[in-house]
């Protein structure tokens, strides 16, 4: 399907371009109020340990506010609330007398000064009364005589007991799986197990809160949602959410590290509420990476296909670390198994799922939740059944991928929708020939020092968690949008811009609905009390979900736009016969009847509605998504292997992508750069690994110890190819999918893949450090030291 | 500890403890705050000034080590021809995403460029180590490469 668009489709700047270039964006780590205090957490130096007392007294003899989890309510919480509450577990405490995992927070000090606070931070003493070994191994963890990390829990509002360590549980069947494997010609099955990988935003996570006149909180923080900010901290205190007004500050990279309240925004509310003052807290890098980062995921899956490359059976189980708290590791249980069932016709299922305690940092969703691990397993697994079967793997992925018509999983169990576009041949056929697959060899035919490989990876995301029915995943957002007295328009919305351009893009799809230049838009200033819910801009949502809503908003707002001309023109009867758009003579847009002399500026009719009295011409719309639409990824990719150094370059990559109407080029292309780099990243280098004696994260944090990629390895720009698929999402603004995370998804395994077609060995362990790829050719007798 | 710099092209003075670093005067004294924090071990490069031309990074110098220096932070590039160049590449190609990294990288391109050591996009990858989570480094190569062109001519 081809429309021609007036904006959407053009490569059009970012309206915040300005204020990034000239370092003018502020973004929480530079707010600063007259009066403030800087705020530092004190963290426990022991993974697994009970407190018996913290002694604050040198810290208030030097003027320090301090705050114990005495000072706290004691209310377990989960600080994510994305889903709804009778399937949100909560074990976590603002701060605590029995730390979980090395650096929880125990006390908290605010000062004048970050060095003061430091110094008081310094001198807090902590009594323990008793110190455990770290349990660091899920697969250790479940073992019934291991301790519980956990005891009781809450589920919703009820209180429940841990065993053996599990956080959580989910099973699913369908079909036959024994008759499925039964019927298969080949079986394969294989391990695989993901680093502990950290998000690395550049800005470290932030909070300010002000205490306003009357004892009103204001919150600026960086987080992916205001809303459910507002929401964790009105339960955590009791305060009304009207009390509470947290702001949208312009955020550095998030890839879903805020999508909960960070832990710092509740521990700066309860140092701000007993100082009476303002408080700041900023993480270190070092301090960030005991926030966040992903969880690990350790799945066995087992796959059964027939020799003509039908698919009989699969079997999955997922092991999921979740460290130390549960930052809503119960719905990545149902998401993996939803990207597992979602990527191929498996016709028979069998899947256990289960969360387990670890004393290691709360595992949180990190773009892709699950899905660039899943992927990378199962498009492993497909390519090895295709080598068995003699089948081209392009072929296999053809045959047996969930395509248009049939039914998709997205988010879990509860989010289904039916696909209805679907770029996966077009990607898979045109990506083909621009990689020469056809001449990529068998890795047996490669000999010497540098040996290069073509490797495949197909996959998705999904657009938003919404769907026909509301299961157990909360989806809609809200939006203003209003006609101000001059014919410019305000846009007020919750959600936010984590860097790659949403906002620009309802800007954009307003602008097309209305007919109207982009410049007339203006991306209002957001909070919790001037803007309408909005859940959280993750999951891919941001085009999709918020884009849409922004849309409708547009429609409504240009249906009374011209109700209000045909009051000004008087002669005109049907709004239908006038038509929005951007006159060039006179540099605006105007509303004109074709045909006739009759025109009129958006200007004046705005300035008639404010002087005749007519009031505002506005829309606030409140929407949730019917469907959760995959957007497809297909990523080719050929790679050189040093044998001598185990070193891995990236020397071509095509990355296909089926976005439905891609809105704005430009930043379809960043997302499929940044996803493939930060994929690299996985692949080879990222992890966070623990002592096992000790339980600290090795290098102590610094992030001189977590490399990701550089320029150096990214590929030049003239190897790096985007195509965009020819689609048309039927549910999507303007034909428009998500794209954030389908962006990295299969990438992974299309180099891993590659990889295997170097040098003929596959990884089951993420990330292939270089010693793993020596080793693994030694084992094989292709290295002579 | 008494210390002198040109700061933007003005003199500044100050009295500063001997182990403060760069990053912490700018940003919590002198209020520079394009000059962003990301690590302070001097990995990424966020924090990136340019002292007498040259790019450093500013969180793990002490401010005593640059007396007398020129220190240039992007706000005071504003109306510089080649920075102008650099910042219209960036945003018409869409080299910036979150924009956390974008000053730093601004600067570290601005003295390769100037200083000749970069002119086409090998010479971005090898000269260019500022860290960025977001664009994966490929429109920033083209946008600095680009500008690296319009100033020292087509090179390949």
């Amino acid at each position: 399907m081809s429309v021609e668009f007036m904006f959407i489709g053009k490569r059009t700047p970012r309206k915040d371009a300005e204020a990034k270039v000239t370092g003018m964006l502020k973004y929480t780590y530079d707010l600063e109020v007259p009066g403030m205090l800087i705020g530092r957490i004190v963290r426990s130096p022991y993974a697994f340990a009970d407190i018996r007392r913290i002694d604050v007294s040198e810290a208030v003899k030097m003027g320090a506010i301090v705050v114990t989890p005495s000072d706290i309510p004691q209310k377990p919480y989960n600080p994510r609330l994305v889903s709804i509450n009778e399937v949100t577990f909560k074990d976590t405490y603002i701060l605590t007398y029995k730390p979980r995992y090395l650096g929880e927070p125990v006390a908290a000090v605010a000062a004048s000064s970050e060095e003061l606070a430091q110094k008081a931070a310094e001198c807090v003493k902590i009594e323990f009364e008793k110190i455990y070994k770290p349990i660091l191994d899920p697969l250790e963890a479940i073992k019934p005589e291991s301790p519980r990390i956990h005891e009781k829990i809450m589920k919703g509002d009820k209180w429940i007991e841990v065993e053996n360590n599990i956080a959580a549980r989910l099973d699913y069947d369908e079909g036959d799986v024994n008759r499925g494997f039964e019927e298969a010609d080949v079986i394969v099955e294989r391990t695989f197990k993901t680093g502990k990988r950290y998000h690395m935003q550049l800005e470290p996570k932030a909070v300010l809160v002000v205490l306003e006149p009357g004892g009103k909180l204001t919150i600026y923080t960086t987080t992916q949602t205001i809303h459910n900010t507002r929401i964790l901290i009105s339960q955590l205190f009791d305060i009304p959410e009207s009390r509470i007004n947290v702001i949208r500050v312009p955020i550095g990279g998030s890839f879903g590290s805020s999508i909960q309240t960070n832990y710092l925004v509740p521990i700066a509310v309860a140092l701000a509420l007993k100082a009476k003052k303002p408080v700041k807290i900023a993480y270190t890098r070092e301090e960030d990476i005991l926030d966040h980062s992903n969880f690990v995921f350790h799945f066995k899956i087992k796959i059964g296909a027939k020799k003509n490359g039908v698919f009989t059976a699969a079997e999955f189980i997922n092991i999921l670390d979740v460290g130390a708290h549960q930052v809503q590791p119960y719905p990545l249980l149902g998401t993996s198994l939803g990207w597992f069932i979602s990527m191929y016709k498996w016709k028979n299922i069998r899947y256990r799922g289960i969360a387990v305690y670890t004393n290691k940092v709360p595992g949180c969703a990190l773009r892709g939740y699950g899905a660039p691990e899943v992927q990378w397993a199962v498009e492993t697994l497909v390519d090895e059944i295709a080598e068995e079967l003699g089948i081209d793997p392009i072929d296999l992925r053809l045959k047996n991928y969930v395509g248009k018509g049939e039914l998709f999983w997205g988010q879990g169990p509860t989010v289904k929708s039916i696909i209805k576009s679907d770029g996966v041949p077009e990607l898979l056929l045109k990506g083909k020939e621009i990689i020469r697959w056809s001449e990529r060899g068998h890795p047996s035919e490669k000999k010497g020092r540098f040996r290069r490989g073509i490797g495949v990876g197909r996959g998705f995301h999904t657009s938003g968690a919404g769907g026909p029915i509301s299961g157990e995943v909360i989806d809609y957002t809200g939006c203003i949008l209003k006609l101000n007295e001059d014919g410019t328009l305000d846009y007020i919305t919750a959600l936010q811009d984590h860097g790659g351009g949403t906002l620009d893009a309802h800007v954009k799809i307003i602008a097309e609905e209305l007919g109207i230049p982009p410049e007339l838009v203006n991306i209002a200033t957001a909070s919790t009390e001037t803007t309408p819910y909005d859940v959280c801009t993750h999951a891919s949502r941001g085009t999709y979900v918020g884009g849409e809503c922004a849309r409708r908003a547009a429609q409504i707002v240009k249906q009374k736009i011209l109700e209000a001309a045909i009051r000004i023109i008087g002669r005109v009867v049907n709004p239908e016969a006038l038509r929005i758009g951007y006159d060039k003579e006179l540099k605006q847009a105007v509303v004109y009847v074709e045909g006739t002399d009759i025109k009129l500026t958006l200007a004046e009719i705005a300035r008639t509605s404010w002087q005749r009295n007519w009031g505002t011409i506005g829309a606030f719309v409140s929407y949730r998504a019917t469907s959760a639409p995959p957007s497809f990824t297909v990523y080719y990719v050929e790679v050189e292997v040093d044998t001598w150094t185990g070193k891995v370059k990236p020397i071509r990559v095509v990355a296909g992508v089926d976005v439905g109407t891609p809105i704005n080029p430009d930043m379809v292309e960043g997302q499929l750069h940044g996803g493939f780099v930060m994929a690299w990243g996985m692949a080879f280098t990222e992890n966070t690994a623990y002592d096992p004696l000790t339980g600290e994260i090795m290098g102590r944090g610094l992030i001189t110890d977590y490399k990701i990629p550089t320029a150096a390895d990214v590929p030049t720009p003239e190897e790096f190819t985007v195509i965009i698929a020819k689609t048309y999402e039927p549910t999507g603004p303007f034909g428009a999918k998500g794209l954030g995370e389908a962006a990295m998804n299969p990438a992974v395994a299309a180099i891993l893949n590659a990889v295997y077609n170097a040098i003929g060995i596959r990884f089951y362990e993420l990330p292939v450090t270089p010693d793993k790829i020596i080793e693994a050719l030694k084992e094989k007798g292709e290295l002579e030291w | 500890m008494k210390v002198k710099f040109i700061l933007n092209g003005k003199p500044v003075e100050l009295d500063v403890d001997p182990r403060e670093t760069l990053i912490d005067t700018l940003r919590l004294r002198l209020k520079v705050k394009s000059v962003k924090r990301g690590c302070e071990r001097g990995e990424c490069g966020s924090c990136t000034v340019l002292i007498n031309g040259n790019p450093v990074v500013s969180c793990i110098l002490l401010t005593i080590q640059i007396n007398g220096a020129e220190i240039t932070t992007v706000e005071g590039l504003v109306g510089d021809i080649l920075l102008e160049k650099l910042a219209k590449n960036f945003i018409d190609n869409g080299a910036i995403q979150c924009g956390f990294c974008t000053p730093g990288i601004l600067l570290t391109a601005y003295a390769g460029i100037k200083q000749g050591k970069i002119k086409k996009s090998e010479d971005v990858k090898e000269y260019v180590n500022n860290l960025c989570r977001c664009t994966g480094y490929v429109k920033i190569i083209e946008a600095i490469a680009k500008t690296a062109n319009e100033v020292w001519g087509h090179e390949r």
